[in-house]
This record gives C-alpha cells, sequence and structure tokens, in this order.
C-alpha cells in the first residue's frame, strides 16, 4: 500500500462480513431472547438497556475524554482523536436505542422500571416521595440528554474535519473547537449523573446511592479506554498510524490501569459506606447481589480490579501488544459484567413485584400465577425462585453473550464507517507535532 | 566525606540538544563519560548513556506488600485475638472495615521505604555535602563530565570544545 493510500481507512470486505454477521447473530439473539421470555419480556429488554446504557456510554466518554484533552490543551492524542471523533458518532444510534427504551417506557410496554407502575407508586410511600424526578418526564428529559450530547459531538467533529480541509493561520478553528469542548464538559458532568440515574440506578428505585453516577461512569471510562487501545492495536497491526508510538500505548495503557483503580476505589466507597451504616433500604442492595449473585459479585473485583492492577502495574506490560490486548479485552468483558450486576438483579426483582400486582391481568396466565408463588415466598430471594429465567438472570447465558456481541458488532461497524469517512489523522491540528514527537 | 579524588574534566553546553549530540559523538569515539549533569530531565538521555532501568520500584512494591501485610494481619490480630471489640453489630474480623487502613499502611510503607532506599543508594541525607562541579548545572547549563583517568585531559578538552561546549573546566572533586 503507498502512502496515499493510508490516509483515510476503507473497510476490507472481510471485517465487513465478520461485523455484520456479528450484527446478525446478534438480531436472531434478541429475537430468541424476546420469544423465549416470561410475560414481561424482562430478560429481552433487560439485554436491551444492558447494550444500550453501555455502548452509548462508551461513545459519551470518548466525546467527554476528548473534551478533557482538548480543554487540558493536550497534544500526545491529536495523531488519533478521529477514533474518538468517530466513536463519539455513535450516540445517535444510542439516541435511537434509548429512543426505543424511553417510548415503550412512557407507554408502559417494557416493565423495567418498577417506578413507572402507577400502581405500584401509589401503594408505596418511598417511590411515592420519589415520584418527583422518577417520572416519564424526567425519563423523557434523559433522552433528550443524548440529542445534546450528539449535538455537541457533531460540532467537534465537524471543527475537526473543517480543519483538515483548510489551514488558517490564526488557528480560528482550533479555538472555535475548545470552546466547544470546554463547554460541553459541565453540560456532561450533570447530565451524564442524570441520565445513568434514570436509566441504570433507578431498576432499584427504592435504593440510591450518591456514588453510583460516578461509579458507573468509571466502569464506561475504562471500557473506552480499552476499545480505543484495541482499536489502534488492529489499525496499527493493518498498516495505518505508522507514527503510533509504544508511548502513545503506554499513556493509555497508564489511563486503563489509573482508572481501573478510580474504579475500585468509588466501587469501594459506595459498598463499604452502605455496609457500615446499614440502613435497611441500602443494604438490600448489596444484600442481594452477595448472597444471590455470589460469583459475579466477586468475579467483578477480580477481573476488574486484580488482573489490571497486576498485569499493569510494570512499565513493560503497558507497552506491550499481547498484554495490552488481553487486559483490554478483559476489563471490558469485566465492565460489562459490571453493568449486568447493576442491571438484572433490579428489573428481576420488580418482575417478582408485578407478577404480584398484576397477576392475570397481563394475559400471561401461566407466567403470571407461577411467579405470583414465588414473588409472594420472598421476593428479594431472586435467584433461588426464578425458575423461568434463570440463565440470563443469575449468570450471562448464551443469549446475553451473544446479544452483547451483536451490539459489539454495531458499535463497531458504525465506529469504522464514520471513521472511514475523514482522514486518519488531523493534519492541520497545531498539536499534530506534539503528538508527533511524543515521548513518556 | 563528600571526597571522591577525582580529577574531572568538563564541560557545560547551553543547551540540550547540544549535549546530546556531543554525547552522540563520544559514544561514536568511545569515550568514558564519567556523568552528565542538567538541571531538568532531558528526554532520551538515558538510553543514550545506556543507563539501565532503576529498580527502585520493585523495592516499592515489596514495601508496599509488607505495608499491606502489616496492616491486615495487624488488625486481624488486634481485633479477633487481642482486644475484641463489637462495633455496631459487626463481626470481629470485618474486612470492608480494614481496608482504607490497610491501603494508608500500604502507601505509608512504600512511599518512606522508597525515600529511605533512594537516599541510602545515592548517599543523600541531612549532613552529607556532596562536591558539585559548577552551580550554574542546576539553573540553565547542561554538564557533561570526563574522568581524566579514563580519558586525558587533552582528548577531554579537544572533544569539549570540537562538540561546542561554552566553557571547560577542570575540578578535583
Amino acid at each position: 500500500m503507498n502512502s496515499s493510500n493510508m490516509t483515510r481507512y476503507s473497510m476490507p470486505a472481510k471485517q465487513r462480513t465478520i461485523l455484520l454477521s456479528g450484527m446478525a447473530l446478534g438480531l436472531i439473539s434478541l429475537v430468541i431472547t424476546w420469544f423465549g421470555d416470561d410475560a414481561h419480556h424482562t430478560r429481552f429488554w433487560t439485554n436491551f438497556l444492558h447494550n444500550s446504557v453501555f455502548f452509548t456510554g462508551i461513545s459519551f466518554m470518548a466525546v467527554f475524554f476528548y473534551s478533557v484533552c482538548n480543554t487540558a490543551w493536550a497534544g500526545w492524542h491529536i495523531q488519533f482523536k478521529r477514533i474518538w471523533e468517530s466513536m463519539s458518532m455513535f450516540l445517535i444510534v444510542g439516541a435511537v436505542l434509548i429512543g426505543i427504551l424511553t417510548l415503550t417506557t412512557v407507554f408502559d410496554l417494557n416493565h423495567l422500571y418498577h417506578w413507572a407502575d402507577s400502581h405500584s407508586v401509589h401503594e408505596d410511600k418511598i417511590l411515592e416521595h420519589k415520584s418527583s424526578f422518577l417520572n416519564n418526564g424526567w425519563f423523557i428529559v434523559s433522552f433528550l440528554v443524548i440529542l445534546v450530547w450528539f449535538y455537541f459531538a457533531f460540532k467537534i467533529r465537524s471543527n475537526s474535519i473543517e480543519e483538515d480541509e483548510r489551514h488558517d493561520k490564526e488557528y480560528k478553528i482550533h479555538f472555535k473547537n475548545r470552546w466547544w469542548t470546554a463547554t460541553f464538559l459541565p453540560i456532561a458532568g450533570f447530565t451524564s449523573c442524570l441520565v445513568i440515574w434514570q436509566w441504570v440506578m433507578s431498576l432499584d428505585a427504592h435504593w440510591y446511592s450518591t456514588m453510583f453516577a460516578w461509579y458507573s461512569l468509571a466502569s464506561l471510562f475504562v471500557s473506552m479506554i480499552a476499545l480505543t487501545i484495541l482499536i489502534l492495536i488492529y489499525l496499527k497491526s493493518n498498516g495505518y498510524y505508522p507514527n503510533i508510538s509504544l508511548e502513545h500505548f503506554h499513556d493509555l495503557g497508564k489511563f486503563m490501569f489509573a482508572f481501573s483503580i478510580f474504579w475500585t476505589y468509588l466501587w469501594f466507597s459506595q459498598y463499604m459506606l452502605i455496609w457500615y451504616a446499614n440502613v435497611g433500604e441500602e443494604t438490600i442492595y448489596f444484600k442481594t447481589r452477595q448472597d444471590d449473585y455470589p460469583v459475579l459479585f466477586y468475579a467483578n473485583l477480580v477481573i476488574n480490579f486484580l488482573l489490571p492492577f497486576f498485569i499493569l502495574m510494570r512499565n513493560d506490560t503497558k507497552r506491550k501488544y499481547g498484554t495490552l490486548i488481553f487486559v483490554g479485552l478483559v476489563v471490558i468483558f469485566g465492565h460489562w459484567l459490571d453493568f449486568f450486576l447493576m442491571i438484572k438483579p433490579g428489573a428481576l426483582h420488580t418482575a417478582h413485584e408485578l407478577a404480584g400486582h398484576h397477576g392475570d391481568a397481563h394475559g400471561a396466565a401461566d407466567h403470571g400465577h407461577d411467579m405470583v408463588a414465588h414473588a409472594s415466598e420472598a421476593g428479594h430471594h431472586a435467584a433461588a425462585h426464578a425458575s423461568t429465567f434463570e440463565a440470563g438472570f443469575t449468570l450471562p447465558g448464551f443469549l446475553e453473550i451473544f446479544t452483547a456481541i451483536g451490539f459489539l458488532c454495531g458499535f463497531l461497524y458504525f465506529f469504522y464507517t464514520v471513521f472511514s469517512k475523514s482522514n486518519l489523522v488531523a493534519k492541520n491540528d497545531p498539536y499534530l507535532t506534539e503528538s508527533l514527537h511524543h515521548h513518556v | 566525606m563528600g571526597q571522591y579524588n577525582k580529577d574531572i574534566v568538563f564541560g557545560l553546553y547551553n543547551d540540550e540538544t547540544e549535549l546530546m549530540h556531543a554525547i552522540k559523538e563520544a559514544n561514536k569515539d568511545h569515550l568514558d563519560i564519567y556523568d552528565v549533569y542538567t538541571p531538568f530531565p532531558v528526554h532520551g538521555l538515558d538510553p543514550l548513556l545506556g543507563l539501565e532501568e532503576s529498580r527502585l520500584h520493585i523495592a516499592g512494591f515489596i514495601y508496599g506488600a509488607i505495608g499491606t501485610l502489616t496492616a491486615f494481619l495487624g488488625m486481624t490480630w488486634i481485633f479477633t485475638k487481642d482486644w475484641p471489640i463489637v462495633f455496631g453489630g459487626k463481626p470481629h474480623w470485618s474486612v470492608p472495615a480494614f481496608i482504607p487502613i490497610t491501603f494508608e499502611l500500604t502507601v505509608l510503607f512504600a512511599a518512606i521505604g522508597m525515600v529511605v532506599s533512594f537516599y541510602t543508594v545515592c548517599g543523600l541525607g541531612p549532613g552529607v555535602e556532596n562536591p558539585i562541579l559548577d552551580k550554574r548545572i542546576t539553573d540553565d547549563k547542561f554538564c557533561l563530565a570526563f574522568d581524566t583517568h579514563h580519558v586525558s585531559v587533552e582528548q577531554a578538552e579537544k572533544f569539549l570544545k570540537t562538540t561546542g561546549a561554552a566553557e571547560i573546566h577542570n575540578k578535583t572533586i
């Protein structure tokens, strides 16, 4: 390949086939999940929510970290900043996915959220008290937030591409983009808490934690960095980005290492405060997870803390593709599991509660009766009584894994398509030279 | 203390690029460099001088691990064997409550251990006076020094002059 072919990425036919078949696999899994599900399609909707939030969150983190770097006058990442720009474009797909979720929640079609069930809210003091935030109006607001994010991401990317086209000596476009990124940061800071509370934390509607937003966003941040490393290694192995050196990987590896520790710090802070205070409504969250999901609960810490901590601690492991690929794959899977553990127990509990309230009302007599019996025994002991959908709730089954692969392939397909539409390197960025000579 | 009995010929450069160039030339001529002093860390200097990677971080890991064990086993012994007290109805061996202190002691042991090791290995510390070649090497001069036992004075001076050193001095330290 000559150098003129290397200014842009073009997706090889083989890669296209693989990604498209991955997407088909995910779609088939979703369909199978839907038809093998309980009356409320709890497993389908939790899988849908889980992956939508996870990949939308990764694309949000891309534009967020891009904005942080740009605002901080960082230069090391300029060579591959198009990767983050292209990742952030996935927000529009995220808006569609979350849009489906919002519509079905507002029109009472998915039964994911305990607070969305008006019957439960009237009977429940805590839910009634929270209903000024946990309601359809705010849920729609959190959907609109993605559109705002996408608007910023779109502006930032178009400015960056415009900079490629014309060489402005006064760096007008650069300073304009600095305004966009700096404005985005506070907006992103506040709205990301809002949406993660609405989408994920409100699944356990009785429970709340002030650390939750930070903790789950740290999860997404690590996943985003890991995905960036894997994509960069893939591109480099295909001959793109000849000027990206081990120095850049070293810095990305440091981010993956540092934010794995940061994630653990937040995870533990949240856990310890709740454990120590031992307030009933709060403790039940971890009690459920520790007793009914012990494998995932402890595996979460091993995968997301111990492995990256001990593997990436040394200098040289951050400078080797082998260890970076291994840790990258492990932490992406680990943080996906982390979200699994955030979403599934609460949703299952809600399903049991709903079964208790509605019974036959939803026209699924068999499942309904079955679940009334379970719910009346003890709704909290999810794992022991979830006879109808054990695989999808206590541990990710094949359907969860394949759905996730489908979403991942969709994310990558969209990413590479957007990525191939602009130059690989932002050639007129004023900090490009700094990135070319980056040395740790 | 502070006397090495070494006769040093050293040149002061005004710029780190000149210094880097000179080091490359010296490596080419197989001249044995005594040491290089710069007012700030210069990128790429270590591999040029062929310096080994510091082993300080390995020591730091060991000190940290000792701190972890000291804190965790110490608290375990105190709260289960030596003086068990019930705090808020929690079990005596309450691992989550031990974690913050374990973390603090890990950091403390690693930090203090590394500082002491570093000072010991480098011969630094209170009351130690180390000879310096020129005060301006902590300000704006870049120094390349030769030991006259390995490189003759004439050879060193000639080399420093041709590579563009702004000043050339002799000093016994």
